[in-house]
């Protein structure tokens, strides 16, 4: 290029400079936070709304939309203990967990408090859900099997079984991952669910390719689709039955669908539990995440983390790496929420496990070989799903000797070492009250 | 972690992208981002194989925002867009629509009235069906003196601190104000601008509708014209998110190289670059009182660069009505797609959810920072659109007038 004198005459008069050195408006601005969390899955959104409740100025750098999106969004609190022993009331089996389990940390009355904090951010917005952390409730999946849980949206109210004996599986034309026919087969076994199940088959007006729920429940969520699916079950099903459906009643966090379908063909409905997409984690998500925006928490999407500046045994800032450059975000606190080794929080490599932000020590067992229980669907935990963080009581990382090593950094979700959430039923139960706990604690 | 190894085995097939895509909510024609994909790519790299709902992605990213394994997907797909164009040729429309450089300069050469007129009596004609552009969409109009021949014109305060200012096409050819506010707050902040007639489109549209090797000639310039005012220790701003997102992102993504990279590291949101001046004690916050109220609209490829909202933070600053975040997704268009006859009912359903949140408001005006994406806020929702340096402008200007 020829370059160009770009300061010729102008007739457009020049603007006169003042340059403001006092931050008047400085206050409107977070450029540093008082909490920044790294983790926008249910620890970390419970800990920021929890943050952002006590008047924090609060950042959350997220990456990625979270594995509650594709998870259940139900909150299981303990299933059962470590010998594989049933727990029906979670929160009285907490004490007979092991030292090292993150509940043992959190403590019996956190785990209490933010399970209830919970349920009122879900009724504040909207959502209530049923249930408590005193009792387990057993809810169907789309295997037909039973799976122990604590707390679920009011589409999953399974009090409606006792209502009636009229119990249909309602099916999609095209809906991959839900066999009716296999429900009902299982399902007729199951403790509290025998009896008869009929079947009916909806077929939505779309197709030529697979469908997933999402689609069903988007479906749903239009005013056609909607009478449609009305119309078509009315003509098959008598008022008074219990129909049970994947989670399609659709992926906003409300009532509406639900509400409109019990009026309209005056009949109980209840979704079961299923894989992924599974509508009902994205609807507790986007709850969420508007809680929290609403609570003014800014939220920094696409933020990869990769490093933090520590100094004096704290944590001045943790270090994003995009595309272009660094960008560091500076906070008093820091709470670690990024998941474990499915949810990139924790990277395995072949003889380690590292926790790529504070390069916080990871506890494993010595050996390679005992990761792994290799017997899959045995009734044993598995050492690799136990393999995190080790926190003190007030969730902050520590090393082999219980020293902790960050004074301002706590640890919450499935980074935390101590539990298997598989075996135990505790993952959600988890997130919650370890969100909650760090961010009281910070 | 860098995003541009692309690799589709780091898919998990967790399904969080079809959950969030906005185009698969819209239409059951797209069978979804993770099987177009990295799912299918994986089928890709052993033969040629073409999926037809691949048309459909409007290379939103709105699935790579949500992918919490960092797989670039919407990359992935116009990879294999740009495969598939290896043997089929571009429609008329899509090289009509990826050109926009080309218009624009056409534009200059003929007087734009000429022009406009040309897609007025077009859609009157029913031309514009015929080449299968929609005669329903908001098509941008062409000004009659672009920002650069505007530019010329303009004397500047000379200040030791320079900034080059790469304007891309929208700007220059479509809305040249947000250009010359864009100069003014940099002037506001004694910074000298300097604007390089050697930048070429950044060739977003090119991709996107599959002209892949000519893409990689403005690449090459572009990277070339980069690296000489880097050389020279000049920050790069850019007022448009997409061309930004392109030149530092996809570039690497789609093109990498040694350059590219480091071209990157030198690459700012006009508003990000004001923040960062924030930061060093010397940005102009000599603002006056702004009574409007606004509504701010995140562009999808600004949300997916990582760095938040820095134009929120900036008004932020700014007296007055506090600037809400309109936070309801894609407004649709994705640069050329819902001008295209088959996609504007989709790219219309995608913002209605935006629509509706912009009409139920009491606003003065919506902020974006994205041409295209004002573009169709203005048709979709019939408010008033602005650029976030206008309002700066705004500020800077009331404050000297009085």
């Amino acid at each position: 290029m020829t370059s160009r004198n770009i300061l010729k005459p102008s007739p457009i008069p020049s603007l006169s400079v003042g340059i403001g050195l006092g931050d008047k408006w400085g206050d409107k601005i977070m450029r540093k936070s008082d909490i920044v969390v790294i983790g926008s899955g249910l620890a970390g959104l419970v800990a920021a709304s929890t943050a952002a409740g006590q008047g924090k100025k609060v950042t959350l750098l997220a990456q990625g939309a979270g594995t509650l999106t594709i998870a259940g969004g139900i909150i299981d609190i303990l299933g059962c203990l470590g010998d594989g022993s049933p727990a029906n009331n979670p929160i009285a089996a907490i004490p007979r967990l092991a030292q090292e389990h993150p509940y043992r940390k959190i403590g019996v009355e956190t785990v209490e408090e933010a399970i209830n904090y919970f349920l009122k951010i879900c009724q504040e917005e909207g959502y209530p859900q049923i249930g408590s952390c005193n009792q387990i409730q057993w809810i169907p999946t789309a295997a037909g099997t039973l799976k122990p849980t604590c707390i679920v949206p009011r589409t999953m109210d399974i009090s409606s079984l006792e209502k009636t004996t009229n119990r249909i599986i309602v099916g999609f034309k095209y809906l991959k991952d839900f066999y009716p026919r296999l429900i009902a087969q299982n399902l007729a076994a199951m403790p509290g669910y025998g009896g008869n199940y009929e079947i009916v088959t909806i077929t939505p007006p779309f197709g030529g390719r697979d469908l997933s729920n999402l689609d069903i429940a988007r479906w749903l969520e239009t005013d056609e689709g909607l009478k449609e699916f009305a119309v078509q079950l009315s003509q098959k099903v008598k008022r008074g039955s219990l129909l049970i459906m994947p989670p399609v009643l659709g992926t906003s966090p409300d009532y509406r669908i639900l509400n409109w379908l019990k009026k309209n063909l005056e009949c109980y409905l209840l979704e079961t539990v299923t894989i992924p997409p599974a509508i009902t984690g994205l609807r507790l998500r986007s709850l969420l995440i508007n809680h929290v925006k609403k609570l003014g928490v800014k939220v920094i999407e696409q933020a990869v983390v990769t490093g933090s500046v520590i100094e004096n045994g704290r944590c001045l800032a943790v270090v994003t790496e995009s595309a272009d450059r660094q960008r560091s975000y500076y906070a008093k606190s820091f709470i670690l929420a990024t998941g474990g080794i499915y949810g990139g929080g924790l990277i395995a490599n072949s003889d380690q496990v590292i926790e790529p932000i504070f390069n916080l020590p990871v506890k494993t067992p010595l050996e390679r070989d005992n990761w792994t229980n290799q017997t899959l669907f045995s009734n044993r935990e598995q050492p690799f799903a136990k393999i995190g963080i080790a926190v003190d009581q007030r969730m902050r990382p520590i090393d082999e000797t219980g020293t902790t090593i960050l004074s301002n950094v706590c640890i919450a979700g499935r980074t935390l070492a101590g539990y298997d959430y598989c075996f135990e039923k505790s993952g959600n139960g988890v997130a919650v009250s370890s969100g909650y706990k760090a961010a009281m604690s910070v | 972690m860098k995003k541009h190894l692309n690799n589709p085995d780091k898919c998990t097939a967790c399904t969080v992208c079809v959950a969030h895509c906005p185009v698969a909510a819209a239409t059951p024609n797209f069978r979804g981002p993770k099987m177009v994909g990295p799912a299918l790519e994986r089928m890709r790299l052993s033969q040629d194989d073409y999926e037809p709902s691949l048309d459909y992605c409007t290379n939103c990213k709105n699935c790579d925002i949500a992918c919490p394994s960092g797989v670039p997907i919407s990359t992935l797909n116009m990879l294999a867009r740009a495969k598939y164009y290896k043997s089929f040729k571009p429609k008329l429309r899509d090289r009509l629509l990826s050109h926009g450089e080309r218009m624009g300069k056409l534009s200059e050469s003929l007087p734009a009235v000429f022009t406009n007129m040309g897609m007025a009596i077009g859609r009157k004609l029913g031309l514009m069906d015929l080449v299968g552009i929609s005669d329903k969409a908001p098509i941008p109009h062409f000004v009659g003196k672009s920002f650069i021949k505007q530019f010329k014109m303009l004397r500047q305060q000379s200040y030791p601190d320079k900034v080059v200012f790469y304007v891309g096409c929208y700007i220059n050819f479509n809305d040249p104000q947000v250009g010359l506010d864009i100069v003014a707050v940099m002037q506001a902040n004694k910074y000298e601008v300097i604007v390089d007639e050697a930048f070429a489109c950044c060739g977003s549209p090119l991709i996107v509708n599959g002209f892949f090797d000519e893409a990689k000639q403005n690449v090459h310039q572009n990277t070339q014209t980069l690296q000489k005012w880097i050389d020279l220790g000049y920050p790069i701003i850019m007022g448009c998110t997409s061309c930004l997102l392109m030149l530092k992102q996809e570039y690497q993504e789609l093109f990498a190289s040694e350059q590219v990279n480091e071209n990157a590291k030198h690459l700012y949101d006009a508003s990000e670059f004001l923040l960062k001046l924030h930061d060093e004690g010397r940005l102009n916050t000599n603002f006056s009182l702004l009574n409007e109220r606004y509504l701010y609209h995140a562009p999808c490829h600004l949300r997916v660069q990582g760095m938040g909202l820095p134009a929120l933070d900036l008004l932020g600053m700014v007296p007055g009505p506090t600037t809400q975040d309109v936070d309801a997704g894609c407004c649709g268009i994705s640069g050329s797609y819902g001008l295209k006859a088959d996609k504007y009912d989709i790219a219309m359903r995608i913002g209605r959810k935006l629509f509706d949140k912009i009409k139920a408001s009491k606003i003065d005006a919506v902020i974006s920072e994205c041409g295209t994406c004002r573009l169709q806020i203005e048709h979709g929702s019939g408010a008033t659109t602005c650029h976030p340096l206008s309002v700066l402008r705004r500020a800077y200007e009331k404050n000297n007038q009085t």
